[in-house]
């Protein structure tokens, strides 16, 4: 596992410079907020994501995750179809806090054009992106 | 077009008014203002740095820079503000390069802060002569600490006692001056405050009450203080007697100030200019026990207000009903707190008060490892509600004093507090609690 500073970073997906990450699973992928994010927000209480069926468009919110002392919109990493939710972090928002990249996934999307995976970045750029965050801050 | 929120202020104040103003708001242009160049940062654990039970002063930053991204708030650092235009709703600013800006508002929030009081002795000005307030004061009071031999603090509130254990940790001879005849006048009551000086002075802390800092001696730098007939060695002296209200913009705006100094607000943490809102150590509070205004200038106190402006300021609804200004600390290993009047404010109030006190154990007494636990129960005679709690001891302090919070809150009354239900087990309490047993000393003054 790729670590900077202790964010975890983790090979094999893609990632959005607002703090989502995207796994492509076949036709579909799979989508979560980052180790970093989930650090930033700290105690996570609150998820608000769209319901399956609903049209998300990259670049453009389609929900909210909420933590005691913040809040921060989910931004779609790409276009699609929702095909399926993670109806346990409704429940259960620590779960985004305890495995990000695992149990803590929200949605999995149906994209209209897997081409729109060009916009985001690989791990190495987003290893690269995390330090240069780390950096200005 | 997104509504503007412009918060003056960035700590504990500044920055939870931003964040409940984005949990409310989540288009709204947030910009938070500060003359600091670093924000976020927790103001309480400074003298915990100075003992060493915090590493680094960096670590006190409760909220990096990535946070305030995250959030979407903008920030201007170094940046003061000079004047409030409430018709035109604006504010104008200045940066550390001189430029102006003139930056309107819908809706402005007031975390201004206070500074510390210095009162006017001879030789105030002199090099090893400070305040704690920021970093900057933390960190050259660390600088200090490294080649001084002896350190006096002027003042026994909470951060002059807290300042002058972390001077003794730190191996300065160290003593503390008050100037009135106890330790946490603001606090406690005197036989509670005894105790404490009792165990300050058993760990090696001087403590002298009664007696005021005359004078500060030396050349450019200070070599001492003069206390009475007696000349103190110094070579670092911490001012520790107050802080005053930031309340300079408040006037030409004709933002109104309360009888304590502080900005006025309605319960809504709105000040008498519409949409202009207060929160934190520049704003007054409401007592719940007198239903008087009060300065609670308390990092717990600063956050609540904060969430009630930064909602209201983004358009929500949200009231702040008032403090008993809680506080607790642990000196040395004395861990100390109180909620509510002490008897003595209660009584210069006009409250004939009812008092119960008793001294216990915070395990069975049997128990290896047992430590001794004050409390101090104040009632208010005629109504025999619960008005005040004070309690010094080894341990399990901050629990009791938020369960005597909340007892006062919800208007428990002397005799319901001595019915109270409470938990034991050997290794954690006695079968009586504590305050169990304080009420049933009050109760006994009455039957």
């Amino acid at each position: 596992m790729v670590k900077v500073n202790g964010y975890d970073v983790p090979e094999g997906l893609y990632y959005s410079k607002d703090y989502e990450w995207v796994k492509v699973e076949g036709d579909k992928v799979r989508v979560g907020i980052t180790d970093f994010a989930q650090k930033q927000l700290r105690e996570i209480v609150y998820v608000e994501i769209p319901s399956a069926g609903t049209a998300v468009k990259q670049n453009e919110p389609y929900g909210t995750v909420e933590s005691v002392k913040s809040v921060s919109d989910l931004v779609a990493p790409i276009s699609g179809a929702v095909e399926q939710i993670n109806e346990e972090v409704q429940s259960k928002p620590e779960l985004l806090n305890e495995a990000p990249f695992n149990n803590g996934w929200l949605l999995v999307i149906k994209p209209t054009n897997m081409d729109e995976l060009k916009n985001l970045m690989n791990a190495a750029q987003a290893v690269e992106w995390h330090k240069s965050l780390l950096k200005e801050g | 077009m997104p509504r503007r929120i412009v918060i003056v202020g960035a700590h504990a104040a500044g920055v939870d008014a931003a964040a409940a103003a984005r949990k409310t708001d989540r288009t709204a242009e947030i910009t938070l203002i500060s003359k600091e160049r670093r924000i976020g940062y927790s103001r309480c654990g400074i003298p915990f740095v100075f003992g060493g039970h915090i590493p680094r002063f960096d670590d006190l930053i409760v909220y990096p820079p990535t946070y305030y991204k995250m959030m979407k708030l903008n920030l201007k650092l170094e940046t003061t503000v000079t004047s409030i235009n409430k018709d035109a709703k604006t504010i104008g600013t200045v940066d550390k390069a001189g430029n102006t800006e003139i930056l309107p508002y819908d809706s402005l929030i007031l975390a201004t802060g206070a500074s510390p009081f210095v009162p006017p002795i001879k030789g105030r000005e002199k090099q090893g002569v400070f305040v704690v307030r920021t970093l900057e004061d933390g960190e050259q009071i660390d600088a200090a600490i490294k080649t001084a031999k002896n350190a006096v603090v002027i003042g026994a509130g909470l951060i002059g006692l807290e300042v002058a254990i972390a001077f003794v940790e730190r191996g300065l001879q160290t003593t503390v001056v008050e100037l009135l005849p106890q330790t946490l006048p603001a606090m406690l009551d005197e036989d509670m405050a005894k105790i404490v000086q009792t165990k300050l002075e058993e760990k090696g802390l001087r403590v002298i009450v009664g007696s005021g800092v005359s004078e500060i001696l030396g050349g450019e730098k200070v070599t001492g203080v003069v206390v009475g007939e007696e000349q103190i060695p110094a070579d670092i002296v911490v001012v520790a007697t107050g802080i005053r209200v930031n309340n300079q913009l408040t006037q030409e705006a004709g933002i109104a100030l309360g009888e304590t100094k502080g900005i006025k607000t309605n319960m809504r943490m709105e000040t008498n200019v519409k949409d202009i809102y207060a929160a934190g150590d520049c704003a007054e509070s409401m007592n719940l026990v007198t239903h008087r205004p009060l300065l609670c200038q308390l990092g717990t106190i600063a956050v609540r207000h904060a969430k009630v402006a930064g909602t209201n300021a983004a358009g929500g609804y949200a009231v702040y009903p008032g403090c008993l200004g809680s506080s607790v600390s642990r000196l040395f290993d004395l861990e100390i707190g109180a909620t509510g009047l002490t008897e003595f404010m209660a009584n210069k109030s006009g409250i004939p008060t009812l008092v119960g006190t008793i001294s216990s154990k915070t395990k069975a007494e049997y128990y290896p490892g047992a430590l001794s636990i004050k409390v101090k129960l104040i009632f208010d005679k005629e109504s025999e509600l619960l008005i005040g709690g004070q309690v010094v001891g080894g341990e399990e302090v901050t629990q009791r004093i938020n369960s005597l919070s909340f007892a006062i809150q919800k208007q428990m009354t002397l005799r319901e507090l001595v019915k109270a239900d409470t938990a034991y087990a050997p290794p954690l309490n006695e079968t009586w609690e504590p305050m169990v047993l304080a009420a049933e000393t009050a109760l006994r003054r009455i039957r």
